[in-house]
């Protein structure tokens, strides 16, 4: 605005300030001052400054949440104040208290409109702070199964080995996108969770994962690489160990010759020997 | 030595050769080397026992001797060995190896040596070929030369070693070639350790009769006096088995077969073609075998397997890329040189075994959390959780549970110099060697509970069994002397119908725990050659 003063700017400024239709900002450069819209301003009338403090530093935390040490921290307010506050705010809708899934007792505020972050939430494995355990069970086992089909296809196919192994695997874009067609999720899931899925069936041993370098672009790779995944055959039988009782005995330790639990007297090698 | 070592060495003992060779075996085990008084003395059994005790020990090659700790002027020292006294425990495996590979007389040649500890060639000779002709039809008798021919393959293929004499053994004419014996030759390192002698042995086996013709056994007795008396030009000469040609062989079994299970069978006939031209070649303790060239490879295949040139090349760029890691590639001359990851593939195979026994007694979820541990090495609580994709609460509680049973460490790393809990953290973590090791101890108390276990229910059920022998006894007496087929109904309805099935029952159950026994014992191979193969390797 070049045609007004500098003088006449700040008193304009200010006065907008005090009424809070104008919002303050610092960046590098200098101050910057940005034009509220009417519905905002017109929420925070009949509060006062320390309430708009506190909602502006609830505001800045995003849809992370802050928690109410942190506002005390950033407002130097005490925490009597601060609770009053927190309450009159949630009484007006403004803001709203959400659980984090990490530390059960620690409750974070963030603006009412705002969905909760993945983290607080725990993402698509929660609904209301629960571990869907089933929900993440019929996940491995349907990964699993498409996986497994996919080997023996390959294998069936009787083609050169070079061809049957890459023809069995499966990049996790296939995965997801077979995953959403079938259905399962009520939730909208993304490629990570099922890498995360995956993943737990490496840990169960049954699949295999190798990465190439693919083409930016192409579909499903994320920086230049695509994940394969394989089913795979366990390499050895269940071990001699375990085929006896005295393998899996629970009171293993316990057991010595003439003692009240020894092998002459073990019920569960009775049990064994007459299967 | 472990205490379980020890017991199990025990009991192994007094099943193969008695309870005073066991008195004998198991103080010399506990106490290390002691002199000949010594021994006698701890033990309270009389002189001559323990001399004879300790024959047969050495005889079989359990026990050694030699100039103790006063020095060369004092007594002897007499020292058991754990591990030879445990391979006992193997020799079912053993036989079955050499029925596979040389048939029924290898079998019964590999049988006689296990038994008797040490042989000359011409007794092993001569009683094989009898127990070969008893078991023909009528008519036919085993050829020595035979005989001969499955003792020179076993020889040859070095499943049947010299023993090295002990000191001032007499040795015959036709060994002059043995060099004089140094406690630290081994007998690899002797390359006349695995040559024939020169024997004059011809003649078939003699069969065993009750009641033979008068003639024959005339001449049986006449000839089986002179043969006594012929020398057959091998004095001195004594074989042994060759157990840790044998323990390659299975090394090299469970290494196919697992190639086998996680790919294809093309690819483990191209392992074993790998590993038989670097049988010979290899150390026994080496971490992979020598390079072998693709055109090796393609040539040695067996002609059954009628495979492109590109295809087994295909084959091997598979094996070297799959993640186990069997095959590594160590160069490209020669179409690619490429090397069998000999102590890998058994870090890979004990890894299983330590992944199967948690997953089979506690579950597949722990199993998880082991594999888990096992690919990340440090994890923290809230990780594992994370990972696994276990709710909190029972991830928690499976890794207690896997930490009171050793098969998890905690590791703890401070923030603060105080150690303070809260601000410290901890990480768990799984160590494959000492669990392994662990595990082995594991295996052999195992091993002693069910042989303890086999001694009870023999005893138990000693009433019904000397019972039924002597019902047998009679039947056969009977038989033999013509009775009618009524008295010998009679006899045999001595035996009541719930005895029978008593008895039956009893069977059932020992050979069930000899089978798990031999089990046990396959754990125990693929442990101990993983511990072995990791100490020599670091």
């Amino acid at each position: 605005m070049p045609h007004v003063e500098a003088q006449q700017r700040a008193m304009a400024i200010n006065r907008l300030l005090s009424v809070g239709q104008l919002d303050l900002l610092r960046n590098s450069s200098g101050l910057l001052y940005r034009l509220k819209d009417t519905q905002a301003a017109s929420k925070m009338k009949g509060s006062d400054n320390q309430e708009k403090l506190v909602y502006q530093v609830i505001e800045d935390a995003g849809n992370k949440g802050i928690w109410s040490r942190d506002i005390r921290y950033k407002s130097n307010l005490p925490l009597t104040e601060i609770n009053k506050i927190l309450k009159n705010l949630e009484n007006k809708k403004l803001i709203k208290a959400v659980k984090s899934v990490a530390a059960s007792k620690k409750k974070v505020y963030m603006l009412y409109n705002l969905q909760p972050d993945r983290s607080v939430t725990g993402g698509a494995w929660y609904s209301d702070q629960d571990f869907e355990s089933e929900f993440v069970e019929v996940l491995n086992q349907q990964c699993f199964k498409f996986l497994q089909s996919k080997a023996e296809a390959a294998r069936d196919s009787k083609q050169s080995p070079m061809v049957q192994r890459n023809s069995s695997f499966a990049t996790s874009h296939e995965v997801w996108k077979y995953i959403s067609e079938l259905g399962i999720s009520k939730v909208e899931l993304s490629m990570e969770d099922i890498e995360t899925i995956l993943n737990t069936l490496i840990y169960d041993g049954k699949v295999e994962m190798t990465i190439i370098a693919a083409k930016e672009g192409t579909v499903g790779s994320v920086d230049g690489q695509v994940k394969l995944y394989r089913g795979v055959n366990p390499i050895i039988q269940p071990t001699g160990l375990v085929r006896t009782p005295c393998g899996l005995c629970p009171v293993f330790e316990d057991c010595c010759d003439g003692g009240e639990i020894s092998p002459s007297t073990c019920t569960y090698m009775t049990e064994w020997l007459d299967f | 030595m472990t205490s379980q070592e020890v017991r199990l060495c025990g009991l192994l003992l007094q099943e193969h050769f008695g309870e005073v060779v066991e008195k004998v075996g198991t103080h010399l085990l506990r106490s290390g080397a002691l002199s000949l008084r010594a021994l006698a003395h701890e033990t309270n059994t009389p002189l001559d026992l323990v001399k004879k005790s300790l024959c047969v020990l050495v005889q079989h090659g359990m026990c050694v001797f030699g100039s103790g700790r006063r020095g060369p002027g004092g007594p002897t020292e007499y020292r058991c060995l754990v591990e030879r006294i445990l391979y006992t425990l193997r020799f079912p495996r053993y036989i079955y190896t050499a029925k596979s590979l040389y048939g029924d007389t290898g079998e019964l040649i590999v049988e006689e040596v296990l038994q008797r500890g040490e042989m000359t060639m011409s007794s092993v000779v001569k009683t094989v070929a009898d127990r070969l002709t008893h078991n023909m039809e009528d008519g036919r008798s085993m050829d020595y030369s035979e005989v001969i021919s499955a003792f020179s393959s076993l020889v040859d293929t070095h499943f049947l070693q010299r023993c090295l004499a002990a000191c001032g053994k007499g040795n015959a004419a036709t060994s002059s070639e043995k060099t004089p014996n140094s406690s630290a030759a081994t007998p690899e390192s002797l390359t006349d350790c695995y040559k024939l002698p020169q024997i004059n042995l011809r003649g078939r086996g003699k069969r065993r009769r009750s009641s033979g013709d008068s003639d024959v056994d005339q001449r049986g007795g006449k000839r089986a006096k002179l043969e006594n008396k012929e020398l057959c030009g091998d004095e001195g000469v004594f074989w042994q088995v060759n157990f840790e040609r044998f323990h390659l062989h299975f090394r090299d079994q469970a290494i196919i077969s697992a190639v086998a299970s996680k790919m294809d069978q093309t690819s483990s006939e191209i392992v074993r073609t790998m590993l038989r031209i670097s049988e010979m070649t290899t150390q026994p303790n080496a971490a992979y075998t020598q390079p072998l060239s693709a055109n090796e490879i393609f040539r040695a295949l067996p002609a059954s397997y009628n495979i492109s040139r590109s295809t087994l090349d295909q084959y091997l760029t598979l094996l070297v890329d799959d993640p186990m890691e069997f095959v590594g590639k160590s160069g490209d001359s020669g179409g690619g040189m490429y090397v069998v990851n000999l102590h890998k593939a058994l870090a890979n195979l004990a890894r299983a075994t330590l992944e199967s026994v948690v997953q089979e007694r506690f579950g597949s979820r722990s199993a998880r959390i082991f594999r888990l541990l096992l690919r990340k090495r440090h994890l923290e609580q809230k990780q594992v959780e994370d990972f696994a994709m276990i709710p909190a609460k029972e991830a928690k509680d499976m890794l207690y549970t896997l930490l009171s049973e050793n098969l998890v460490q905690l590791q703890e790393i401070p923030k603060t110099p105080d150690h303070a809990p809260s601000r410290t953290f901890y990480l768990y973590t799984v160590n494959q060697l000492p669990t392994a090791r662990m595990l082995l101890q594991h295996c052999y108390k195992t091993v002693g509970n069910l042989i303890e276990r086999r001694l009870f229910e023999t005893r138990e059920n000693k009433r019904h069994l000397e019972k039924s022998q002597r019902i047998e006894a009679i039947l056969a007496s009977l038989q033999v002397s013509g009775a009618e087929p009524a008295q010998l109904t009679e006899v045999e309805e001595m035996i009541t119908a719930p005895e029978r099935q008593q008895l039956e029952a009893l069977k059932h159950h020992i050979n069930k725990m000899d089978s798990s026994e031999n089990q046990v014992d396959e754990t125990i191979f693929l442990l101990e050659s993983y511990i072995s193969s990791t100490k020599t390797s670091h």
